[in-house]
Parts: structure tokens; sequence; C-alpha cells
């Protein structure tokens, strides 16, 4: 019944061919479940979002597969997918149109791709946003409203169009931790009413180990999977997660692969720099 | 314990609690009146609870006798967390709140204590019908809640007012409004001392004190006498008809040169900021003749041209639209690619693109360059008459001084100093109307 399976087959990503060639995606093999939160963990700058951009269709790939529900997104004939709202992208610094009010971003998706009529639009965003806790901002713009309701209204804005998969590009990156750990238990409450597949990019490995099924923790330049672990902490979760023993035992169990590949980024950094 | 809460009979009592409170003590007895009518008195008894945190945030409160203790909870980040609040004070109002509906102070009445109660979803549904006073209302609560209750910027976002008048309400009306409100601020009386300051020095450096290089020019008082004399010694004053004359000439001049290079420079300058390959074509030349003087255009102008009239619209034009087309693309490339992206994503074709994202997203910077280039089209307008043409400012100065009118050059300065400054207010009150959102953003960050 579940859609939104992603497989990603053997990509790779090499940026500049003719010059000085950097690898930045690897032979990388991954699959991610219809349904499921896949996380992708790696320090700042290690490919992780060239992967999540050639799912969304920003970049083209050097070579392999990526399908979604077994149809082709991109491959050797055709590098680069196209974007669309089957898949939507929630950005690093966010990308709400400041020039809308909140519910005209809400209803942006589905009136541009004439699929409903602007009244109809304009019901559903509402009660979507309703439904998200974000009654009263509706004829806000962007600007006016916390950092931690941008998010929000950003994911709305995502599922308003009934998306297979979410691809979160490090989405609470500039948050505080305490807006950080109401924003995990806002994102899971709405996973767990919609059942969309969720892509998750970021460096922070307790985010990781507590929003996500499985955790995949990448190697550095070039990326690719370099563990992947199943989080075996029982879904519904909230945050007495974070303080079980389970949870502590995950972390141990992954810190150090997580470590070893900062030191590495920051080698090399260092050795560019 | 509370004592049942009556429907309050003293509407004139409670308008006189309400004036004397911050938020609606600007409001006028209309409205005051309206926001009695929804008030309920309620009595509480020395020590009673009113509400602690986590109740339903339904109702705000005014006192009217008495004393309460108010304590914010620490979560909320306020530099004083305990106040006590007695007549006229306002509290409960977090249900004024962005995203709160859940009480985040204990208020428990020091003495024996009487309260209006407000229900905040009918006074937010009594103000949207106001929405012009409902907002000043509504700012006055932000002020109160930071300043008052030392509560973070951060969280004191009040709800917007909502409902079908608000949301499409004139917007020329809030800023008529706002003009109203700034009539009622010290800034008009400070301009209007920075001018007597002005006037006062040219007045005493030529006429009073003589200054050298000074000696020579026109004063004050012979100008303004000259231009509020119903028989000018030299021909020109607000009596004549020749006045306006020239002031309509010009302005029509600078209206017909604006416009034409708004419209185009701004079509120009999309289109350089949009397609690569265009760009690479044109703006090598662009920028080549961008630089080069307005009066260096003059002859050619004239040459192409062979009425005047045109020619001096032409050199309006010409400087208006480098202006307006170089912001316009810079305000194309200023725009963040992941609002592109987002776009795309959500099923936006390349047009629509065009039309959501690249349009508005590029308006700061649009009217950024409209602002420069309604400067330099009088700029260019004025040296264009001086050089040739009848009619005109610029014309008034030129003949003024080869015929040793020296009042009248000082008279067409100031109005050419009067007309532009209005016509840029107007570019600019144009661009506050269409860029709504970031008028708001920037008010929040000055904050």
């Amino acid at each position: 019944m579940s859609v939104g399976q992603i497989s990603i087959q053997d990509v790779v990503k090499v940026y500049d061919p003719e010059g000085a060639a950097v690898m930045a995606v690897d032979h990388c093999s991954l699959e991610i479940e219809a349904g499921e939160i896949c996380m992708i963990v790696g320090p700042s700058g290690c490919g992780k979002t060239t992967l999540l951009n050639a799912i969304a269709g920003f970049h083209d790939i050097t070579s392999g597969r990526i399908t979604m529900d077994g149809e082709v997104l991109c491959s050797n004939d055709k590098p680069k997918s196209e974007p669309g709202p089957d898949r939507i992208v929630v950005f690093q610094n966010g990308a709400l149109f400041p020039w809308k009010s909140n519910l005209e971003n809400v209803i942006f998706g589905p009136v541009m791709q004439g699929k409903l009529a602007r009244k109809q639009a304009l019901e559903k965003g509402r009660a979507m946003m309703a439904d998200a806790g974000l009654s009263g901002v509706e004829h806000n713009y962007p600007g006016e409203v916390s950092s931690g309701m941008r998010r929000r209204v950003e994911i709305v804005r995502a599922l308003m169009n009934d998306p297979k998969a979410l691809l979160l590009d490090e989405p609470y990156r500039a948050l505080d931790s305490l807006t950080k750990s109401v924003m995990h238990e806002a994102l899971l409450e709405i996973y767990y009413k919609n059942k969309v597949t969720i892509f998750f990019i970021t460096h922070d490995l307790e985010e990781a180990i507590f929003l996500g099924h499985r955790v995949a923790i990448m190697t550095t330049r070039p990326c690719k999977p370099k563990k992947v672990l199943t989080v075996d902490i029982p879904h519904p979760r909230d945050y007495s997660v974070l303080t079980s023993k389970r949870f502590r035992e995950l972390i141990e169990e992954t810190n150090d692969a997580v470590h070893e590949e900062a030191l590495k980024a920051f080698q090399a950094g260092e050795k560019e720099g | 314990m509370e004592a049942a809460a009556t429907a309050n009979g003293g509407d004139h009592a409670a308008v006189a609690v309400l004036r004397e409170t911050t938020p609606f003590g600007e409001a006028s007895g209309a409205l005051l009146a309206r926001i009695a009518a929804l008030a309920r008195l309620a009595r509480y008894g020395a020590g009673a609870r009113i509400y602690a945190p986590d109740d339903p945030a339904d109702d705000i409160f005014v006192v009217v006798s008495g004393r309460v203790e108010h304590v914010l909870d620490p979560e909320v980040g306020a530099r004083e967390g305990v106040k006590r609040v007695a007549r006229g004070g306002v509290f409960g109002w977090t249900g004024l709140l962005l995203g709160q509906t859940r009480r985040m102070a204990t208020v428990t009445a020091l003495e024996p204590t009487e309260v209006l109660r407000l229900n905040t979803d009918d006074l937010i549904k009594l103000l949207s019908a106001e929405p012009l006073e409902g907002e000043h209302v509504l700012e006055r609560f932000v002020s109160m809640i930071q300043r008052e209750f030392t509560v973070p910027a951060l969280l004191a976002r009040v709800r917007r007012l909502s409902g079908p008048l608000t949301e499409e309400m004139s917007k020329l009306g809030l800023t008529m409004y706002r003009m109203s409100l700034w009539l009622k601020s010290p800034r008009p009386y400070l301009m209007l001392i920075g001018f007597a300051l002005f006037l006062g020095f040219w007045y005493l450096a030529v006429e009073v004190w003589k200054l050298p290089r000074f000696r020579e020019m026109p004063g004050p008082t012979s100008v303004v006498k000259e231009w509020l004399s119903p028989n000018p010694t030299y021909g020109l004053s607000l009596y004549t008809e020749e006045y306006y004359q020239h002031i309509i000439v010009s302005v029509w001049r600078v209206t017909k040169a604006f416009l034409l290079a708004t419209v185009l420079g701004v079509a120009f300058g999309l289109l350089l900021g949009w397609s690569r390959a265009f760009k690479e074509y044109v703006f090598p030349v662009f920028e080549m003749l961008r630089p080069i003087p307005i009066l260096a255009w003059v002859p050619l102008a004239i040459v192409m041209f062979i009425a005047t009239e045109s020619a001096v619209v032409y050199l309006a034009f010409l400087a208006s639209f480098f202006a307006t087309a170089l912001n316009t693309m810079l305000g194309v490339e200023s725009i963040d690619e992941s609002y592109v992206r987002a776009a795309h994503c959500l099923g936006a074709d390349r047009w629509q693109v065009f039309r959501h994202v690249i349009i508005p997203g590029s308006l700061p910077f649009i009217f950024t360059g409209l602002q420069i280039s309604i400067g330099v089209s009088w700029f260019s307008l004025v040296a264009a008459e001086m050089v040739s043409g009848q009619y005109g400012l610029g014309y008034v100065i030129n003949t003024s001084y080869m015929m040793v009118r020296y009042p009248t050059i000082v008279i067409g300065m100031v109005t050419l100093g009067l007309v532009g400054y209005i016509t840029s207010a107007m570019v600019r009150i144009a661009g506050d109307y269409l860029m709504e959102w970031r008028v708001r953003e920037l008010a929040l960050s000055e904050r």
C-alpha cells in the first residue's frame, strides 16, 4: 500500500569531469523503504546533499540509477531527474516565499499544478495549518513568525501536494536546541498522520537515532554508506526515548564511526585550506 | 473564589478603566464603548488563584480595583518574571500571541479585586471590524507585553486580525492611517526645525552678515517676496500662469521619460537576469554605454530627434533606463536559488516561476532602482532643458541666469527640489504598497 520506495543504485557523482575532478559520491547504493524515516548522517560537506539534489532533480549524476516505486528518476541515459511534487525538498535555510503570506505559501503547489481551485486550496490549506497547530498565522508573512513555525509551514506546504517522499536537508540546523526538540516531536506527529517516506539529512547523530527507522552513516567525500543501523526502538516515540538505555547504547555503537568521518572531513578541510 | 461573572451594567465605568490602559488608551470612544460591551465584571477574594499555567488562554483581564500578582513561567524568558498589576493594568494577553493557546503565568489576587474579562476571540473579531484602529490596539499590546512584562520580542508577536475586511482591506487606508500617526509623532516638527535652521543660515549669510561669496546671491526675503508677488519684478511668481506652465512641462516630460524607462528598463533587466545567453550578448555593450554622462549625449540626441521636445525626453529617459535596468538585473540575480528550486519542486513551470518568484523576488531591487531612476531623470531633464528646449524648469534657470534675474533662478531651483521630492516620495509609497511583506519584515527587525 505504501508508496515512496526510493532505490539508489551505484550512483557516482563527479564534479567538473574535465578539470580537477572531485568525486562527491562514490558508487553509493541505498534502499529506502516505502514509508520509512531514513536518516543520512555525515559531517558537513561530505556529499550527502549531492545525493539529495540528485533525487530531487536539481543536479545530474555521473553514472548509476535512482528509482522511485520502480520508476526511473535518473540513470546513465537520463542523468537529471525532473523536480516534481512527488518528492518535495525542505531546504536547509527554509524556502518559504517571503512575499507570500503563510497561507498563500501553503496553497502554492496545488494551485500552480492546477490540481485544486483556489477556493478549495484555501480551505484545505487552512485545515492543514490548523492540524499542524498553525492557526492564527495564516495571514502573517513568514518573516513575522518564529523560525520553528516557518519550518512547520514549509512542511505543511510540502504535504499539501500528497508527496510520496519528503527530502529534508538539515532543516533544523539553524534552530536552538530547545526549539529543535519541539520540532522533532512535531515532525513525528506529522509523520504518524501522513506516513510519507522521509529522507532526512543531518550531521546530528542524536537527532538521527531519535527520529529514524534506519540511520545510514556516510563516509566523507566521496560519500557512500559506511554503516547502516536499524533503530529497534518502536514508534511512536516521544522524548522519553532520549533517556532510555537502548538509545544510549545505539549512540555508543555508532559514535565511533561518525567521529572517524568527522575527523577525516576536518583533516581534508585543513589540507584544502 | 470567583464571584459569578455578571453582565457588565456600568459601561461608562468600564470605558473609563479601558481608557487608563496601555493597549486601549488611544482608541476612539466608539470603539471603547463596543469593547466595554464585551466586558464581563468578575470579583476575586484575597488569595484567590485567577489562573495557572496550561489553563486555556480564553480571556483578557483588565484590573478595575484591587491588585493581583502576575508570575510568568520562567521558561518564557522574561527579564522580570514577577509583576503586580493594579487598576488600569492588563494581563491574560497570552491568547493574543501567535500560536499560544495556554496560559504562561500564575495570577493570584492579593486583595479583593475586581476585573473586566474580555474574550480574546471576540475581541479579535471586534477589532477586525475596525482594521485601522484594531491594528493599532494590537501594536500597543505588543509594546506593553515587551515593556511592562519584559517578555522577549521573539515571543511577543501577536496574531493578525483576520476576516474578510482585513484580508481585502485597502492598503491605501493603512498608508493614510500611518500618515496620521506620523503627524502625531515629533518627527514632522523636527523636520520643520531643520528647514528653519537652513533658511536662517541663508538669511544671515546673505542679508545680515553679507559673507564673501554669498553677497551676490539673492537672499531669502527677496526670493520669497518675488515668489509671492502678484506683480513679480522678473515675471515669474506663484501668481503667474507661466510658472505653472513651466512646472507642468517639466513634470510631463519626466513622467513620459520615467514611465518609458520603467517599462523598458524592468523588462530589459528581467531578461538580462533571467537569460544567461541574452546577458552575454548585451551586457558588455550596456556596461560601456552606461557610464557616458548624459550631457555627452546632447549633440547626438539633437541630431537623432529633430524636435527638441523628443530630444529632451530621450535624454531623461536614457539616464533612468540604465539605473532601472541595472538594478532589476541585480534583483533577479539576488534571488536565492532555493526559492526557484522550491517552486519547481511544487510543480511550477518556467513561466509560473517567473511570475511568482522572479518578479516579486526582485521587487526590492527594482524599487531601489526606481528611486535612483526618478532622481537621475530629473537631473538629466534639467541638464537637457538648459542646453536646448523651451519651457521647463531647467530652461527657467538657464534663461534667468542669462538675463540676470537672480531671484528667479532660486525660485526655479526650490520648485525643482519640491517637485522632485514629491515624485520620489510617490515612487517610495508605491514601493511600500507593493511590498507590504518587506515593510513588515523590516519593522520587526528594527524592533
